[in-house]
């Protein structure tokens, strides 16, 4: 009798343990089905480190690749394609895919791991942020030469290469926003790099473990003041 | 693992080469030394950078202003700015050019003899003033107007409204709003009881599906598409395009749905049967927090002078209300809108999946549309049957075109029916503000005068003879346009237009006043989200240019209202802040006191114990709600929001025999509104040197039509002639045609049609008939 109660009791705690399972799963199936979202508050302090090392992988291609000479981008060519240092660079050629896309994989065919186009004699500069497809958002084609209407509008003093370093031979700090350009070998490494700025060791890959963004907007947090005197 | 990147030679070589660079900076002057580099480091990387929001949409990024002795040379995302998280568009990165255009006007221009003389601000202030006072005199005060937009900050609007409302008695004050934002206001007031969405931007991080009704994101709101897309890659978000056009934002969207013109108010309602029809509803939410409601029908398109519409609405039964939409069962609605009943019930599965978060988006495709109010109503229709409003990523989301359409508009009330709190009708409301102002309660006119479209008949009737027109373009922007530049340019008619360059609007004043534009003045804006951002004076504005709010001002002291205008001039902008608050100090409404502002990246409304309200209506936010349930809907004497039943009705001019085509008119990425500012910017004027027309390819086809042949469209209006633009940019559907209204050149408005929603009095710049033929 006392074995035989042992085994109901054996199966109804069983059943109380399936009820409660069976429940506390059911509710946690009511759960909404989404993916939370990561909150991604911008740093302002810290700049995001993310996309230093994105092209790394490429680091010792670039190491070894010949540098050809007549198709090298300068700065000159650099800045000529935006107006102001920092503004978004325009597309100087033919947009062949259209007007009716947002630019996405018509663009990184080409702007994602660069390489040389017979078309147009160059190489393609690389994109520092292939994720943001919507191209067109910020990069436009120039039909004209012509102006709507004069303009006095000047832009700001460019940084020159080689007086970005506070001593000599130390390294250069990082003259421009970091948001949309954590990559940093994007534009800085491979043979679409404008030859001033093309860096000499791409395959140190942790740039900013030397270069720091020299920024008062993401950077200035005021004075630096000791508040315990010992 | 080490791969040498020196061998020994090149080694040497560098070596020999950076000897030699030391010398040469021994021997050469100029070259600089450690200490001289330190100084000069900031060197173009470090400028003075200071955060304002942008210039031109309604979104209202963040940006940094980069200064430069004195003149402000680059543009930055503001990475601490919630709206767009340091991204920009094209627009807005090259924003500060606008302000440097060689033909800034930098002196009032007075008009003697049919020609521009040039004078001193003082002189063409002074000659307002008494032309006002002379008008008054002569014609009464109904006859001084004053035309505003949504580009005013918000103390230009409120000096605006204080002035003609409060002390010169007259409820002559519009905006270029009324052409874009009315029927989204009209919308919320029906269905909600008080104006402005009840979510925000950080509803797209949380929604799963997004339904663009009639816009066209990726070009018009490139930011808030941008992080749709970002949303997309992180979590496989849906996003699906309804519209009459293929767009770049169809081609983004996962699925694309083309409907004819007009029937989207059919496809709603189809969608609501489809919920109800499927067991969707919501029901513990519509019976908490709904009322049924009907309005009148058959209102009529406000094509005549003097047309005048007041909705009756009357409360029905839930039954009452699934009967009628048994007429908008997909199948019947298929042969109307060409939308397949297969698409109609896709939408409505997503919209009535409990477990998906569905936002809304949309712009001008509802509100420019002779049913623009019902088109809004039909949208919180679906969102309240299915209970899925203010909470996170379940939002029917009103987007805006104008940096302060919010802002200044619809909160400040730069709206004939408007007060910063409440309407002119309202005897309470008329007292509170008369207080507030320091003007007699009777000094406020209780009866509304003239919506847009009818002032601008007004002026041409001679009702109005005196018009002050600041920040805005009607010249290129009013549909029949030829009707109003002809009546504006009529005898004995006195136009004050204050803007910051020549327009076609400055080609009809008497008198031009130069004005400073965004960052050479001090203001704020308000964005879509409810977000008040303030802005700092940064670079001086040229020559004599002033601010619009100073213009008005000094005016107003000159028409003897120094007591209500006591500002002094360097703390103006503050002055008025403070005394603009005072008009929404309640929990519904409550803005951000200028402390806050000038330290955050804008902060939104309500502002209640010093937080904003992400979602309003919702207990679990909004601090306002009162009733004890989840959900208030407390702009409603009862608390509950109102689903209205609204038919389809069609448009009132459709294609014929005769005029065969549709007629739409919209923008691109390239250019804002009229151009008057982005055209100036070279980069944008050279990627979109002008207008087109954009023709299906099988109809350029049949009239054998390139890109780039000369195009001529005529309607009942006139006509104009366009280079065609066939398979580029957007392809309309067939039998229907597209322009950018941006090119002063090229004046699409002078064809399109003067009709309106009777409810909004907002135009429909999108739909009229119109003939193609090669030209």
């Amino acid at each position: 009798m006392k074995k035989r109660l042992g085994i109901i009791s054996l199966f109804i705690i069983l059943f109380i343990a399936f009820i409660t399972v069976w429940n506390y799963s059911y509710y946690q199936g009511q759960e909404e089905a989404y993916i939370p979202i990561e909150n991604n508050q911008p740093t302002p302090i810290i700049p995001s480190e993310a996309g230093v090392f994105e092209r790394s992988k490429y680091a010792l291609d670039y190491t070894k690749m010949p540098v050809d000479e007549i198709h090298q981008r300068t700065m000159k060519n650099y800045y000529d394609n935006r107006a102001f240092h920092g503004a978004p660079p325009s597309i100087p050629h033919e947009v062949s895919s259209g007007e009716r896309s947002m630019g996405e994989n018509n663009c990184l065919k080409c702007h994602e791991n660069g390489g040389y186009v017979e078309k147009f004699n160059a190489y393609t500069p690389v994109t520092p942020h292939p994720e943001k497809i919507n191209c067109r958002q910020c990069h436009v084609p120039q039909k004209t030469q012509s102006l709507f209407k004069e303009t006095n509008f000047k832009r700001g003093t460019i940084p020159v290469v080689g007086t970005n370093n506070a001593l000599a031979g130390s390294p250069p700090v990082i003259p421009h926003q970091l948001q949309l350009r954590e990559n940093c070998l994007a534009c800085h490494a491979g043979p679409s790099a404008p030859k001033e700025i093309r860096v000499t060791h791409p395959e140190r890959v942790n740039c900013r473990q030397c270069h720091v963004p020299n920024n008062k907007v993401t950077e200035d947090i005021g004075n630096f003041i000791r508040k315990i005197e010992n | 693992m080490y791969t040498s990147t020196t061998n020994r030679r090149s080694f040497i070589k560098k070596m020999a080469v950076l000897s030699a660079m030391t010398a040469a900076a021994t021997m050469f002057p100029g070259i600089m030394f450690a200490g001289e580099q330190e100084e000069q480091l900031p060197k173009g990387g470090n400028l003075d950078w200071k955060k304002a929001p942008c210039r031109f949409c309604g979104v209202g990024c963040g940006v940094m202003v980069g200064v430069e002795n004195g003149k402000a040379v680059a543009v930055k995302g503001d990475p601490k700015s919630p709206v767009n998280k340091g991204l920009c568009c094209v627009k807005g990165y090259h924003s500060v050019m606008a302000m440097y255009g060689k033909d800034r006007l930098t002196k009032p221009l007075v008009k003697k003899n049919g020609r521009y003389v040039e004078t001193s601000m003082k002189e063409a202030l002074d000659l307002i003033a008494s032309k006002m006072k002379e008008t008054i005199k002569d014609y009464g005060k109904d006859a001084v107007s004053i035309y505003g937009s949504g580009q005013w900050t918000i103390p230009d609007g409120y000096v605006a409204s204080k002035l003609f409302k409060g002390c010169i008695g007259t409820n002559n004050v519009e905006a270029n709003a009324r052409l874009c934002m009315a029927s989204a206001v009209t919308g919320f007031l029906t269905s909600f009881g008080i104006d402005e969405p009840m979510g925000c931007y950080e509803d797209i991080d949380h929604a799963d599906v997004f339904v663009l009704w009639g816009n066209n994101m990726a070009e018009m709101h490139p930011v808030l598409f941008s992080r749709l897309l970002d949303q997309r890659l992180k979590r496989g978000v849906k996003i699906i395009d309804f519209a009459t056009r293929t767009t770049r934002t169809s081609m983004a969207a996962d699925k694309s749905i083309l409907f004819l013109p007009q029937t989207d108010l059919a496809v709603a309602n189809a969608i609501c049967y489809e919920i109800i029809n499927n067991g969707w509803v919501n029901t513990s939410f519509v019976e908490k927090h709904c009322n049924f409601n009907k309005g009148l029908t058959n209102m009529g398109y406000g094509l005549e002078d003097n047309y005048k519409f007041k909705d009756k609405p009357e409360k029905i039964s839930f039954k009452e209300y699934k009967k009628f939409l048994e007429d908008y069962t997909p199948e019947k609605v298929e042969k109307i809108s060409g939308v397949s009943a297969k698409d109609i019930k896709y939408m409505a599965a997503y919209y009535g999946d409990p477990n998906k978060k569905v936002m809304s988006l949309w712009c001008m495709g509802p509100n420019q549309h002779s049913r623009g109010t019902w088109m809004n109503n039909l949208i919180y229709n679906i969102h309240l049957l299915t209970g899925k409003i203010s909470t996170p990523g379940n939002s029917p989301f009103s987007l805006t075109g104008q940096p302060s359409a919010c802002g200044t508009v619809r909160e400040v009330g730069t709206l004939t029916h408007k007060l910063p709190h409440g309407v002119v009708m309202n005897k309470k409301h008329r007292e509170f503000a008369a207080k507030i102002w320091d003007v007699p309660v009777e000094n406020i006119d209780p009866k509304p005068t003239y919506h847009t479209v009818e002032m601008f008949r007004a002026l041409d009737r001679g009702d109005i003879r005196f018009m002050w027109i600041q920040v805005t373009n009607p010249m290129v922007t009013m549909p029949k346009l030829k009707r109003y530049r002809d009546g504006a340019e009529k005898e004995g008619r006195f136009i004050v237009v204050s803007d910051i360059y020549p327009t076609p609007t400055t080609d009809i004043a008497d008198v031009i006043l130069p004005s400073a534009m965004w960052v050479e003045r001090e203001g704020m804006y308000g964005n879509s989200e409810r977000r008040t951002q303030y802005f700092e004076q940064m670079v001086q504005p040229p020559g004599e240019a002033m601010s619009d709010t100073w213009q008005l001002v000094e005016v107003a002291k000159r028409l003897g209202y120094e007591k209500q205008f006591y500002y002094k001039e360097d703390s103006h902008i503050e002055e008025i802040y403070a005394e603009y608050r005072k008009h929404h100090d309640n929990k519904k409404h409550n803005m951000a006191p200028l402390e806050v502002l000038r330290e955050n990246p804008g902060m939104q409304w309500p502002y209640v114990e010093g937080k904003p309200t992400k979602w309003r209506f919702n207990a679990k936010y909004d601090p306002a709600c009162s009733n004890g349930e989840d959900f208030h809907f407390y702009g409603k004497p009862d608390g509950k929001a109102v689903i209205w039943q609204r038919p389809y009705e069609p448009a009132a001019e459709e294609p014929d025999t005769e005029y065969p085509y549709w007629l739409n008119t919209g923008r691109v990425v390239e250019h804002w509104h009229t151009g008057s500012m982005t055209r100036r910017i070279p980069v944008l004027h050279r990627a979109m040197p002008h207008s087109y027309v954009e023709l299906n390819p099988d109809d350029a086809k049949r009239m054998q039509i390139k890109t780039g042949d000369m195009v001529k469209l005529t309607t009942r209006r006139g006509q104009i002639k366009l280079p065609a633009s066939v398979n580029e940019r957007g392809v309309p559907a067939p039998m229907q045609v597209f322009v950018p209204f941006f090119d002063e050149n090229m004046l699409i408005n002078e064809i399109t049609l003067d009709s309106f929603c009777p409810i909004s009095k907002e135009p429909d710049y999108k739909k009229c008939a119109v003939n193609v033929e090669k030209a």
